[in-house]
């Protein structure tokens, strides 16, 4: 591990940094590792599938939120599904979960209803990535 | 020539050889004291505060204020020195805040409160628990915080690494407290499985009871055989998972059922409840990682009277042992907040300030009396200063901002003593009217009396400061102390060191025989025409009277005007800020972390951010001002905070202020968007309050007071310049009301506490127990509760059951231990959470905050601007309401407001201020009574005092600065020092005279002789000032000081010895005229 002292004298910051760098491409070569890469690559990924967050249909109080369960990613006890803005931008956000119904996964807050997650979560797609929808978007918003 | 005091003195030390061996020891332990002095950044404010938890389960807001607060209220408003009580009554529990008078002894404030509350805990209602007393400190506030983050280690990962680092840190001495913010602790969960529990015929309760019964052990006693004591243990703690998994809780048929049958047993993180992440953002080093990190930050608070960048030196370096042991590699540490190195940087900063202020002030005096003469008040200066130092360790004061901007602030004034005395040995010198020794001691004798006088006109003038009371007390009374020990010691060192050194260092000028006469100076040539056409005729006389009079009343048009605006204290440049972020009551953790990421994604855009860390459902570690706004308390899932740390402001050209300006609003459209408010919160300058503009609504019902709140929150909206508004009141937020069927409840043997109890194990989870293991530093919870996914909606309640007791309660006819749903016994009604009751000095109030930035910085402009639109406003009953300013509303029968916030504080400094300066004018007027035995010539003298507001008052308009606290302790020491200058013209107009020289005569000459000692002490206070000029919060004091002292000084110079002629004409031809 490093230890960056912000208040340090600048000299002695610079000198940290590119060590501390090192360090990381060294020690780490994990899935985030790729995150950081991917993030300041300007083109676009291609992504297998993009789906709204559901409800079962219901209205009132038995209305669940619902995503697919391979959406869904841990971190420890965190759970995250990566979301798609407006913009194509990949963002990550925490959920929370609930029970599972028929392959699918109870959001219990995090999302809103509408929102586009990636169906299959791929730790490449990290912070950032623009994405691009492919042809299977509108099958999935159809089939809701 | 009679000797006075100043003679005396000057003659015993004048050739002693104990004179040196005084000025050499001084300095050493001056030297000392600066090092031994701890170093902090803001001065140590002692405001003893008081938090009382008093849980009252069960109760709605309106009984817990009704039974809890108000009672509590009422007896601890009787304890002597109790400032003001704040309360909140919650649902559940109550808040209670006592706030002592700034100054209490904290200890001895306990004490009384606790004995206090003791004798009024038998007046409680059955229910109420014992309350829990937490006193908040300044010492609470953490000086370091260290950011554990990683890319591949969770939040429960990252906890135990730094509870493991913080178990090391503590054994730092001098450490305070040591805190973990964020991450998950480990805990066994217990997660019941609602169909495994009907099905094996076992209950909530009754789990948790088996396994508190199961989890004991003690020492039952001893057997003693054959000389021996044998020591008998009976029980055995639980130790792991798998021990509490093995736990019977129930029999079904004939086979013991285990915990496991009716449980899934985790061992591992706790549920979810804070998101804790961490970045770097546009103005991070180059090569930074640039994504957003899980993390926990432990914070290091410090012991009382501790060295803040001692103990961060000290952890940081155990931090760097500890690399390769507690904390594994994956996960790095970054320093987030480190005040020891913010105080050292200030400390040094201002000591170079005071060093330069030195060096331009010797410049100025070597100007005018050459190297010697320099030499001779540069000695002069580090023994005062050394003095004064060594009384700050000694009265237990530190090295902060406060202290040592009374330095830099006396540095000008200091060397005027030694100036003036070591001037007039030089002038002595250069006459050659006697052998030198005999010149010295009389240019002593001729000017020591007067600088005795002056020195303590001056003293007068700033010691009054001291009173100064609330809050903004400690911050100020360091600079009267600071300044009047100062001035002292200058005194001294002028009286005894200065003769010694001028009459070595000053050279007698050779090959200048004639004899001295004043006529043939530049000075006179130059006095004597300024002065003579305003003797001689009074027509000129009156109209440069007029002239002065039209500047003074045109200074003094710029305040109403606008022109200067009043303000406290402007805002200092800081590294940090906060973004305090409350999405509506009810919005899941989920949502809050959602919105708080979204906003630090913005600010991760700010050129000048250089890191930010978000903390959602616990709060971001507090400063001062969060210390008295109680942000400990913001650890809702509806609340997060976000910590920005900005690049160090020496690599940045914009003010930190204005940083925070720019950003609010693009952080407000972020949580508009998600129905949140947020704000942005700037490190007040001065002492913290709940917001900078707050207005009390206090009336005869809550609904009509939040109403009255709402027209209110409106009139701020409108207002240009006010933001971060917000009203100190709850949305309305679902409840569930699950009502006990009381009669089919008893028919059936449950009692009400058991369905409370079970639903609360069922759904907030109870700890029924630790783990007994050596091995974890964090206690290990034993939680019973349902699964996550079991717990989400008012359905899942169904499946839940209690068992009956039985025929022992005698209501029922079931046999004890009969499985009976829940839903069988409550009806559920849904309501909407009653809001909580704020109080504050026993009434209720509602509190509407907002901040001011932009279109005004000064809350008292947007306030008189606010008041218009708020009489307007229409109540029910159609009476116009009256913001109060200063007085609490007499009654509650009507609907009332009162403004506070910054305001409160603005306005009890500037009446203390406004009243010292009063006190400040009779000492003055009291102490030259007594020297000059005369009534009119002090108030000749204390011309001089208006005559500095006509630099003033324009000097903060050119600057476009505020007038502040500052800018009138600058005024009000700038009195006694023009005063000072007054008393050495009109003393020796009164010496010559007293030879026998004519009126007129006496005053040119006077003038002559003493400008060049008045612009040189009135220079080196000029000079000495320029480098505050610099800094955001002293500035005001640096412009008063520069503006008021040159045009008071010019002024002074022509217009005292005018009056003075005028009087004293008048009066000698009076007195003619009787001898006539």
């Amino acid at each position: 591990m490093t230890i960056m002292t912000m208040s340090m004298d600048r000299k002695k910051r610079l000198f940290l940094f590119p060590a501390f760098l090192a360090l990381l491409v060294a020690g780490c070569g994990n899935g985030e590792q790729k995150q950081v890469i991917s993030a300041s690559q300007p083109a676009p990924v291609a992504v297998g599938s993009i789906v709204p967050v559901r409800t079962n249909g219901e209205a009132g109080a038995r209305e669940l939120l619902l995503v697919p369960a391979t959406a869904v990613f841990h971190n420890g006890e965190l759970a995250g599904v990566l979301i798609v803005g407006a913009d194509n931008r990949i963002s990550q956000r925490w959920i929370r979960t609930g029970r599972s119904l028929n392959g699918d996964v109870v959001v219990l807050g995090g999302v809103d209803k509408g929102e586009l997650v990636v169906g299959t979560y791929n730790p490449g797609l990290g912070e950032g990535v623009t994405v691009i929808k492919s042809p299977n978007v509108t099958e999935e918003v159809q089939s809701k | 020539m009679n000797e006075g005091i100043a003679g005396k003195l000057a003659k015993q030390f004048i050739n002693s050889k104990i004179t040196p061996l005084l000025m050499v020891a001084s300095l050493l332990v001056g030297i000392m004291a600066t090092f031994m002095t701890p170093r902090e950044e803001e001065p140590q404010i002692v405001v003893p505060m008081v938090d009382l938890y008093i849980p009252y389960p069960g109760a709605a807001p309106a009984e817990v204020e009704a039974r809890v607060a108000k009672p509590i209220e009422r007896t601890l408003t009787e304890i002597p020195g109790v400032d003001f009580v704040y309360s909140t009554s919650m649902p559940d529990f109550a808040l209670v805040t006592v706030r002592y008078k700034v100054g209490e002894d904290a200890e001895r404030s306990m004490v009384k409160l606790w004995s206090t509350l003791m004798k009024n805990m038998d007046k409680m209602p059955p229910g109420v628990q014992f309350p829990l007393m937490k006193k908040v400190s300044i010492d609470d506030v953490p000086v370091l915080n260290l950011t554990f983050w990683s890319k591949t280690k969770n939040p429960y990962e990252l906890r135990q690494s730094a509870v493991a680092v913080a178990d090391e840190l503590k054994k730092i001495s001098n450490i305070g407290d040591v805190e973990i913010k964020g991450g998950l602790k480990r805990q066994i969960k217990i997660e019941l499985n609602k169909a495994k529990l009907q099905q094996y015929n076992v209950s909530p309760m009754q789990i948790a009871r088996q396994i508190q019964q199961g989890n004991s052990q003690m020492t039952s006693g001893d057997f003693k055989q054959m000389n021996e004591e044998i020591v008998v243990r009976s029980g055995k703690f639980l130790e792991s998972a798998e021990e509490v998994s093995h736990i019977v809780v129930g029999i079904y048929g004939a086979s013991p059922v285990y915990l496991r049958d009716v449980a899934t047993i985790v061992d591992g993180p706790e549920e979810v409840n804070n998101y804790n992440f961490f970045g770097f953002a546009a103005a991070a080093p180059k090569g930074s990682a640039t994504g957003e990190y899980p993390a926990v930050t432990l914070t290091v608070a410090k012991r009382k009277g501790g060295d803040a960048s001692v103990l961060a030196d000290k952890v940081m370096s155990r931090i760097e042992g500890l690399r390769k042991t507690a904390i594994p590699a994956g996960i790095t540490v970054t320093e987030t907040r480190n005040y020891g190195a913010t105080a050292s940087e200030k400390v040094f900063t201002l000591l170079e300030h005071l060093l330069m202020a030195v060096v331009a002030v010797t410049v100025v005096v070597g100007f005018f009396l050459g190297w010697r003469g320099a030499l001779v008040v540069l000695a002069s200066v580090p023994i005062t200063f050394a003095l004064t130092l060594l009384i700050y360790y000694l009265l237990d004061y530190s090295l902060n901002r406060v202290t040592l901007f009374a330095l830099i602030f006396v540095t000008g004034i200091v060397v005027d003593d030694s100036i003036i005395i070591a001037e007039n040995i030089h002038r002595h010198f250069a006459m050659k009217r006697q052998p030198k020794l005999q010149a010295a001691i009389t240019a002593i004798n001729e000017v020591g009396n007067p600088t005795i006088l002056a020195t303590f006109t001056v003293i007068a003038a700033v010691l009054p400061m001291v009173f100064v009371s609330g809050l903004m007390g400690p911050y100020m009374s360091p600079m009267p102390i600071g300044a009047s020990l100062a001035m002292v010691f200058s005194l001294l060192v002028a009286l005894i060191a200065t003769p010694w050194l001028s009459y070595r260092l000053l050279k007698t000028e050779e090959g200048h025989h004639e004899e001295y006469d004043i006529t043939k100076t530049g000075y006179y040539k130059l006095f004597n025409s300024i002065l003579s056409p305003f003797i001689e005729s009074s027509f000129k006389r009156w109209v440069a009277f007029g002239v002065v009079g039209l500047m003074l009343a045109g200074a003094i048009a710029l305040v109403p005007l606008k022109a200067v605006q009043m303000k406290m204290l402007p805002f200092d440049n800081k590294n940090e800020f906060q973004v305090i972020l409350d999405m509506p009551d009810g919005t899941s953790l989920e949502q809050t972390a959602r919105v708080a990421k979204e906003v630090a994604a913005y600010l991760k855009t700010v050129p000048e951010v250089q890191s930010y860390e978000y903390y959602v459902g616990t709060n971001a570690p507090i400063n001062f001002n969060g210390l008295v706004r109680h942000y400990y308390l913001r650890q809702k899932a509806n609340m997060a905070d976000i910590q920005v740390n900005l690049v160090h402001k020496g690599d940045r050209k914009a003010q930190s202020h204005d940083i925070a300006k720019r950003v609010r609003p693009g952080v407000q459209k972020i949580a508009l968007r998600y129905n949140g408010n947020a704000k942005i919160v700037e490190i007040p300058p001065g002492p913290p309050v709940l917001s900078t503009l707050v207005a009390e609504i206090y009336g005869p019902s809550q609904e009509q007071q939040i109403a009255l709140a709402q027209q209110v929150k409106k009139v701020y909206e409108e207002t240009p310049g006010v933001v971060d508004v917000d009203v100190l009141v709850e949305e309305d937020q679902k409840v569930y009301n699950l009502v006990v069927n009381k009669e089919r409840a008893a028919f059936r043997g449950v009692s009400a506490e058991q369905i409370a109890q079970t639903l609360r194990m069922s759904l907030a989870g109870i700890d029924v127990g630790v783990l007994h293991t050596n091995s974890q530093l964090d206690p290990v919870a034993i939680q019973v509760r349902l699964p996550q996914s079991g717990r989400t909606s008012i359905q899942d309640l169904s499946g839940i059951f209690v068992q009956s007791q039985g025929m022992g309660t005698l209501t029922t006819r079931l046999r004890a231990g009969q499985m009976i749903p829940l839903s069988e016994l409550v009806k559920v009604e849904e309501k909407i959470q009653a809001k909580s009751i704020y109080r504050k000095d026993l009434r209720r109030v509602v509190y509407v905050t907002a901040d001011v930035a932009g279109a005004t910085e000064s809350p008292v402009y947007a306030m008189l601007d606010m008041d218009k639109k708020i009489q307007k406003l229409k109540v029910p009953g159609g009476y116009a309401i009256n913001p109060l300013y200063t007085a609490n509303p007499t009654s509650e029968d009507k609907l009332s407001m009162k403004w506070d916030g910054e305001w409160q504080i603005t306005f009890e400094v500037f009446r203390d201020l406004g009243t010292a300066f009063a006190v400040v004018l009779v000492i003055i007027y009291l102490l030259i009574i007594g020297w000059f035995q005369s009534f009119k010539t002090p108030l000749i003298m204390m011309i001089a005092i208006p005559l500095s507001l006509v630099g003033i008052i324009p000097g903060h308009w050119l600057h476009g600065a505020f007038f502040t606290a500052t800018s009138m302790i600058g005024m009000i020491a700038l009195a006694g020092i023009m005063v000072r200058n007054s008393v050495l013209l009109i003393d020796f107009i009164q010496i010559r005279r007293a030879e026998g020289v004519d009126l007129k005569q006496a005053v040119i000459e006077s003038a002559a002789v003493r400008t060049r000692p008045i612009i040189l002490t009135s220079g080196a206070v000029v000079i000495g000032s320029v480098v505050m000029l610099f800094d955001p919060i002293f500035q005001g004091l640096a412009i008063s000081l520069i503006w008021g002292g040159v045009l008071s000084t010019i002024l002074t110079l022509v217009v005292v010895p005018i009056v003075y002629y005028m009087v004293e004409k008048k009066s000698t031809v009076i007195a003619k005229n009787k001898r006539v």
